[in-house]
């Protein structure tokens, strides 16, 4: 018989590097003669898409678009030490040092035009849509690219180098107090399953998943990370299992070891939270590892709403939930 | 704040590449005059070499090279503490690399590897975190830790005594978990080549290209300005991708031979090459008042390192540091550990020892509210995070906590005759 049910999971995530260590990330930013731009990060996109984050953060000070900026990263002889891609932090830290990196060249590029646009502050001055002039009179204002070209005739330059630093606290190694993280991210998940009786197959019909984020700077990215870490959570909790004996690995292969495919990805509907992160760039947190969490204990809580029974022991597989419902039909009987 | 930009469906750069499947991906470069190099690695748990002998491996018409331990200048690597090496003489897990053998091609090193004779002696092996942790178990790690527990990680807070006197309802429970692969779909791959200015060239996928280059100067006695690492597309990472694979060796190789490295692992080899997700024994004690209120948690985690230390003591203080859920409980006692086996190495994999700790938490919560007579929906708004909480390491979260908007947005797919499928 197939039986179906519904569960939630929720989760929480302390990003960065944590406890103190210092969580650091560099940037460099110049700001070309034709109105373009180059990021240099040592920030590795590993697939994630940071590369692409921070070209819209940088185009954005600049009153650019994303295409009008170049971001190289990863390469040591190149680019600045930017941390490790890993704890949920690129986004956020390497974005922050981005987001210092391109407002610092672009306040001397301010301060310049203000005084070739005689205008006593560069407060008055704007970048926008590819123009630099004074706000509120759009007589006054030239192409980007033309004042930097002009700027560099007279010898100025608009490039930068910054760094960001997250906050972190040792905790105490007697009693776990402190603060060791910042930002937390959060989210919540549900997820409805089919469960088979006669066979123990788990299929997941559908994902709701709902994460906080702080700010989505690009919602399809957002919902790329959730698709992902959805799909990885569903191998979690069913199906992947390194199989071991005396520290051998039985099952080296990817047709032994089991990982989702496409038949077993679910709908999945990926919401998200706008919950500003005052510390983040434009309010951003990040989401690489918090989109896997509640994914688990969702699918784990559906199979009890199921059938019945409370699988503690991951993957859920065939055999444990079969052993499970004949324990409770035991459990009954006597 | 309004944004155009930022907020915006930009599309990714990289897409085009790897849609139309121009991308290079560390497999997808070589250089003239290129030799490969492939790993022998260690089919025991624990042992000792006690010699290698590549005469007749170096025999074979067309071997370069057949590197050891002896072959290298400073033979460690690793995230916390170097405790790692490059290629072993003590082996503390299956997999671990002994020698490492260049030829012109891949054939060829791969049949001269064969022919390379290593002695071991074979040490008892201890495979059962617990029994690791027993005092009278043999220390894997004994000039870092005189035990196999390379970490403990105590959270006390509140008085667990009162959290019990005040508790109608108590769930205890033991959960686990298993060890994971990142199963990246991308297998380690590197080439490295010594370049016209006498610079190490590394070119490879990692995580983080300025740390391989840290690992990569130390082992093989370079200035960090001699070596370049540059990262090429990345076929997957998820904590896979943090520690040392086959970057040094392929260095190591380039470096003696001076002729360019190619190296690629199998899957197979793949799988012995990176960390794994650390399994984890929870065992879970949580007491909620009728009202379902949670007012006490004692949990203690053991998590597996198996053979060398990674990251495994951030891995476990993140799990002790996340073992109460993402809710308020005034009275706690949690205490994690990492301990050393000689199962294969633990490190980071995404949700780095928070993605388990979940399966025991939000299983907790269900039970309870099931208990209690509440919705699993109830007894988490009843409990969680806001603005001004208090967490079980003592810390006041302030700023932007939305767990309550989080479960207001799914709320109405909670409800019972959905509309799914």
């Amino acid at each position: 018989m197939k039986k179906r049910g519904i569960g939630l999971g929720c989760s929480w995530y302390g990003t960065g590097y944590g406890n103190g260590f210092p969580d650091v990330s560099s940037a460099f930013v110049e700001i070309h003669d034709d109105g373009s731009a180059t990021v240099l990060t040592g920030a590795v996109d590993v697939g994630q898409g940071s590369n692409s984050i921070f070209a819209q953060i940088a185009a954005e000070e600049l009153g650019l678009e994303s295409q009008d900026i170049c971001v190289y990263s990863g390469d040591t002889d190149a680019t600045p030490d930017s941390g490790t891609t890993a704890a949920t932090r690129q986004t956020y830290n390497t974005g922050n040092a981005v987001l210092k990196a391109v407002r610092q060249a672009k306040s001397s590029l301010l301060d310049y035009a203000a005084h070739e646009f005689s205008c006593p502050t560069s407060e008055g001055i704007e970048l926008k849509a590819g123009y630099i002039g004074v706000k509120g009179d759009s007589s006054r204002r030239m192409p980007l690219a033309d004042m930097v070209f002009q700027a560099r005739l007279k010898g100025e330059r608009f490039i930068s180098a910054e760094s960001s630093t997250a906050r972190s606290t040792p905790v105490d190694p007697e009693t776990g107090q402190g603060a060791p993280y910042w930002p937390y991210a959060f989210g919540c998940q549900m997820a409805e399953v089919e469960v088979n009786t006669e066979t123990g197959m788990v299929r997941v019909l559908k994902v709701v998943a709902v994460h906080d984020v702080g700010k989505a700077l690009n919602p399809t990215q957002v919902e790329g990370q959730i698709a992902g870490g959805v799909t990885q959570g569903i191998g979690f909790a069913l199906l992947e299992e390194l199989e071991l004996k005396e520290g051998k690995i039985n099952n080296p292969a990817l047709s032994s070891y089991l990982i989702p495919t496409a038949l077993d990805v679910p709908s999945i509907e990926a919401l998200f939270v706008e919950d500003a992160e005052c510390t983040g760039p434009f309010g951003a947190k990040g989401l690489g590892e918090p989109a896997m969490l509640p994914t688990v204990a969702a699918i784990i809580n559906a199979i009890d709403d199921a059938v019945g029974v409370r699988i503690t022991s991951l993957p859920a597989t065939p055999e444990k939930i079969l052993q499970a419902l004949a324990e409770k039909k035991e459990g009954l009987g006597e | 704040m309004k944004t155009s930009v930022v907020g915006s469906r930009v599309v990714r750069e990289d897409a085009w590449g790897k849609v139309f499947g121009q991308t290079k991906f560390p497999a997808d470069v070589n250089l003239q005059g290129q030799i490969y190099a492939v790993v022998i690695r260690s089919p025991h748990p624990h042992a000792r070499v006690l010699g290698i002998n590549s005469e007749q491996a170096m025999s074979l018409a067309g071997v370069v090279a057949v590197l050891t331990a002896k072959d290298v200048p400073n033979n460690s690597h690793g995230v916390l503490f170097r405790d790692q090496p490059v290629l072993a003489e003590y082996i503390r897990m299956v997999g671990d690399p002994v020698a490492v053998v260049g030829a012109e091609t891949e054939e060829i090193a791969r049949a001269a590897a064969k022919l390379v004779e290593v002695e071991y002696e074979v040490l008892p092996a201890v495979f059962d975190p617990e029994e690791a942790m027993m005092p009278d178990a043999l220390p894997l790690h004994p000039t870092l830790r005189p035990t196999n527990v390379l970490y403990h990680m105590p959270i006390r807070r509140g008085n667990l005594q009162e959290g019990w006197a005040q508790a109608d309802v108590v769930i205890e429970k033991e959960y686990s978990t298993q060890h994971v692969d990142h199963a990246f779909l991308q297998p380690e791959a590197v080439l490295a080549h010594v370049d016209e200015r006498g610079h190490m060239v590394v070119e490879t996928a990692t995580q983080y290209a300025h740390y391989d280059r840290g690992e990569i100067a130390h082992a093989l006695g370079l200035r960090f300005s001699q070596v370049q690492v540059k990262t090429l597309a990345v076929g997957g990472a998820f904590g896979g991708r943090e520690d040392i694979s086959l970057q040094i060796m392929a260095a190591l190789m380039a470096w003696n031979t001076l002729r360019p490295v190619k190296m690629e692992n199998t899957r197979e080899e793949s799988f012995y090459s990176h960390s794994k997700r650390h399994p984890m024994r929870m065992h879970y004690k949580t007491g909620a008042t009728k009202d379902g209120k949670l007012v006490a948690l004692e949990a203690k985690i053991i998590g597996d390192a198996g053979a060398y230390s990674s990251w495994s003591i951030n891995v476990l203080r993140k799990s002790a540091v996340h073992a109460s859920g993402p809710y308020v409980i005034p009275n706690v006692s949690i205490d994690s550990y990492a301990v050393f086996t000689n199962n294969p190495y633990s490190g980071a994999m995404r949700g780095f020892g928070a993605a388990q700790t979940v399966l025991a938490y939000e299983s907790q919560m269900d039970l309870l509210a099931k208990e209690i007579g509440i919705s699993p929906l109830e007894i988490r708004l009843r409990n969680l995070f806001k603005v001004g909480s208090t967490t079980a390491t003592g810390q006041v979260l302030t700023g932007s906590v939305p767990l309550d908007q989080c479960l207001a947005k799914i709320a109405p797919y909670l409800q019972r005759g959905g509309d799914s499928q």
